[in-house]
């Protein structure tokens, strides 16, 4: 509890801190370029629904990174995750000839499989060779990109449809929406249901005691009898399947097609969202709103207070730089 | 008494919220054997760490009478340098800009002849055994020539003869006038080599006697603060076969396992007697299935093929205590709860379906904590803070818990404090009485002698001799741990 509290003051200290610092040299004052960015971030319901909407989609990544933490993995390949969830949910969406009620659970499973592939891709260099998790999700997210980019032009081009996306999903493949007239899907449940089973697993269950184990004492653990390359691989997997399902959610509640572009960066960003979050699925989910609230927030600050929303992207460099760096050099001394 | 060598007056440290040294005088003499002893945590390494300069201290003051000298019971030495590079490491002579080789190899030739304590000056640190690695250590800090010596736990690693070497070493130098002060825990060694001895408890001097006015057992009943606590009696038992090993090989290189054969009976203790680094790892490692080996091993009659693993052994009723608490037992940072069901979480009462039962674990760890006197006795404890003595309870509590088949124990005393070390002999000498086999491995023959119904000899990753507890023969057991 205490280590939650001085993150998320750390993480509150960057963002007004430096974004004050940054908004100076802009010559902008802090409280209007603050003002700006809280006022287009909650300032009516559309504007709440689409920081909503920005937090689902830092959620679920940063859930799955949570997993791999926990387990003592890095996971810095959600992007790429999120890209391939992404894709497989853009083709099966148009392709599949399946009811409506059926369609939208296959198709989310589908995203959920591809990136739980690409996550359990690197955990089963981890578990068989030893390869270095960091390294290989990293080459992984521009493998995933160019391989989706390359499918998405090449083999599965669609006729009608530009070159670097799918052709629009049909309307049964479509989350349904939960606030009128916005872009909030029934993803926000998803994602929210997602961190309370997660919360409850990492917990409670012999799977989460198992990971947590092998997260902390990686030694004592394998002693104990917990196979720690299985555990590498099921939590890799689990990880990418999370980041697959949001990627899967962006596609059929938000852009209703696949484009490469489909991702800002929410694979990167979630890393800072799961470190403020302590690792807990519950504050995690908090932490996801302050963070879409910047993401959401950064284009009203640009547009009405005269700040670039570059910004926004700097705070949000510094934060995972300053977690992620302290967590590392805490396990270094540690082990 | 001749002005000390060593005169530390009123030195008190105190490390966050413990005390660990507290008001404490002490004075050295020139020529003089000082033991210092107490138990795991009386501050007695913290006090020779401020007598050396390492450590500052909040109180007092420290005088000497000349330059101070530590021998670290962790020898503090480059393994990839010369003997000759690492003794006089900071104090190279010179030839220019370069090092002067001839000059070096002779000084340090000189310093070895001159305490009778031959070294090969050209050969790497790393290829030469412990003992004389502790003798590069000893030159190291003989040639600043001390006034005074400070030696921390020096016997740790060495062999009985080794031992009888090393000290006839320190005798002949305190004889030329330095000032020994040795930091340990072994009484024999008090007893045999020191003029004098203080004892240390929870920071303070409590008691100090010259050697040759008191007894082991005085010095003993000093450092514990009362009566030692009796071991559990050895009920007869009818040992039947249990445990059978056949030219078990494992590992490579110094501390591989080379062709072990032995057996443990079900209600016996059988001790590993043997010097750190002869293969007791790789023995224990391989019994757990952490590392690959060849051979055979069985358990009641059925063949364990060697790709069993650890999980699988778990269930067949092997339980190991491992050497290190901390790095291969324990998960600090949780409570007691929670480390008490490692290696259990899959078993059913604890596991309930998908679930770990957080009241079967609760149970668990308050049967352990009464069982075992665990303190503080809240199993809400997180297990980092508790004294190694404690945590060590714990680690053994857990493994002893459910009636195991095997339990192979590794140093299991190891670090902790006279009290918790015969608690930990009681209930493994209980388990035996009730029918487990015990494999104690030991670097302490005192230990073994204690707690063993058979002892086996290990020295170069093979079983050199093999003794019943009723024909002990202590100097016959010491020669064969040192290869004799």
């Amino acid at each position: 509890m205490g280590r939650t509290l001085r993150d998320a003051l750390i993480a509150l200290g960057i963002v007004f801190g430096v974004g004050s610092g940054a908004m100076l040299l802009a010559h902008v004052s802090p409280i209007d370029g603050f003002g700006a960015l809280f006022d287009g971030a909650l300032g009516n319901a559309s504007e709440l629904a689409e920081t909503l909407l920005q937090t689902t989609a830092l959620l679920f990544p940063a859930l799955g990174i949570a997993l791999a933490f926990r387990a003592g993995l890095f996971n810095i390949g959600a992007e790429g995750q999120i890209v391939l969830g992404g894709m497989t949910a853009g083709i099966l969406g148009v392709a599949l000839p399946l009811p409506g009620p059926l369609l939208i659970p296959v198709v989310l499973v589908a995203g959920a499989c591809a990136g739980g592939l690409w996550g359990g891709l690197a955990g089963f260099l981890k578990a068989r060779f030893g390869a270095n998790e960091v390294i290989s999700t990293l080459m992984l997210n521009t493998i995933a990109i160019l391989l989706a980019t390359y499918l998405i032009g090449g083999p599965f081009k669609q006729p009608g449809a530009g070159a670097a996306e799918t052709p629009q999903l049909p309307p049964a493949a479509w989350l349904p929406v939960l606030v009128p007239n916005s872009r909030l899907s029934v993803s926000f449940l998803i994602a929210l249901a997602l961190a309370a089973a997660l919360q409850y697993a990492f917990h409670r269950t012999v799977f989460g005691y198992e990971l947590r184990a092998a997260g902390k004492a990686p030694e004592a653990a394998r002693r104990a009898g917990i196979d720690l390359g299985r555990t590498a691989f099921s939590a890799m997997a689990l990880s990418g399947a999370i980041a697959g399902l949001g990627g899967a959610t962006i596609v059929m509640g938000v852009l209703h097609r696949f484009n490469t572009g489909l991702s800002p960066g929410y694979g990167f960003v979630a890393i800072a969202v799961a470190l403020v979050g302590n690792l807990e699925p519950l504050f995690i989910i908090i932490a996801a709103f302050g963070f879409g609230i910047l993401q959401s927030g950064a284009i009203a600050m640009q547009a009405e207070a005269n700040v670039p929303r570059d910004i926004v992207t700097l705070i949000e460099g510094l934060v995972i730089v300053a977690l992620a760096g302290r967590r590392f050099v805490a396990e270094r001394r540690t082990s | 008494m001749a002005e000390a060598a060593l005169r530390l007056r009123g030195i008190s440290k105190r490390f966050g919220a413990i005390l660990a040294v507290d008001g404490v005088d002490l004075d050295v003499a020139p020529g003089e054997i000082h033991a210092l002893v107490g138990e795991n945590g009386a501050g007695k390494s913290t006090l020779a760490a401020i007598a050396y300069g390492a450590v500052k201290p909040d109180a007092g003051t420290v005088e000497t009478g000349g330059s101070v000298g530590l021998v670290h019971q962790h020898f503090l030495l480059i393994e990839r340098l010369r003997v000759w590079e690492n003794i006089l490491l900071g104090r190279e002579p010179r030839a220019g800009a370069r090092i002067d080789r001839v000059r070096a190899r002779a000084i340090v030739a000189e310093l070895a002849a001159r305490h009778g304590l031959a070294v090969d000056p050209d050969a790497f640190v790393e290829t030469l055994p412990i003992g004389i690695k502790q003798r590069v250590e000893l030159l190291r800090e003989l040639a600043r020539e001390p006034a005074v010596l400070l030696l921390d736990e020096p016997t740790a690693a060495l062999a009985p003869s080794e031992i009888d070497t090393f000290f006839a070493t320190v005798r002949a130098l305190a004889q030329r006038g330095t000032a020994i002060l040795i930091v340990t825990h072994k009484l024999a060694e008090v007893m045999g080599y020191s003029g004098r001895v203080t004892v240390m408890r929870s920071g303070k001097i409590v008691a100090a006697f010259r050697t040759a006015q008191t007894s082991a057992d005085a010095i003993a009943r000093a450092m514990v603060g009362g009566e030692i606590p009796a071991l559990a009696a050895r009920a007869a038992t009818r040992p039947a076969a249990r445990l059978a090993v056949r030219d078990i090989c494992a590992g490579s290189g110094a501390g591989a396992l080379a062709g072990a054969t032995f057996g443990v009976a079900a209600g016996e203790i059988v001790g590993i007697a043997g010097i750190e680094g002869n293969g007791q790892t790789m023995l224990a490692d391989a019994i757990a299935g952490i590392v690959p080996y060849t051979g055979e091993m069985a358990l009641d009659g059925e063949l364990l093929a060697p790709a069993l693993s650890p999980a699988q052994r778990i269930a067949r009723g092997i339980r190991v205590i491992p050497q290190d608490r901390r790095g291969e037992a324990l998960i600090l940072d949780w409570n007691i709860i929670d480390n008490v069901a490692l290696g259990r979480q899959r078993d059913p009462p604890l596991r309930r379906g998908f679930v770990i039962d957080r009241e079967v674990a609760g149970r668990f760890a308050t049967d352990i904590i009464e069982r075992f006197d665990v303190r503080p006795p809240n199993p809400k404890a997180f297990v980092g803070t508790l004294s190694g003595g404690n945590q060590q309870k714990i680690v053994v509590g857990r493994a002893l818990a459910g009636a195991p088949k095997l339990v192979v124990a590794y140093q299991p005393t190891r670090g902790v404090d006279i009290g918790a070390a015969a608690l930990v002999g009681s209930r493994l000498i209980e388990a035996r009485n009730a029918g487990a086999a015990v494999l104690l491995i030991s670097f302490e023959l005192d230990e073994i002698f204690a707690l063993a119904d058979r002892i086996f000899v290990l020295f170069g990753g093979k079983f050199v001799g093999e003794f019943d507890r009723a024909e002990l023969d202590r100097g016959r057991i010491g020669a064969l741990m040192a290869g004799g």
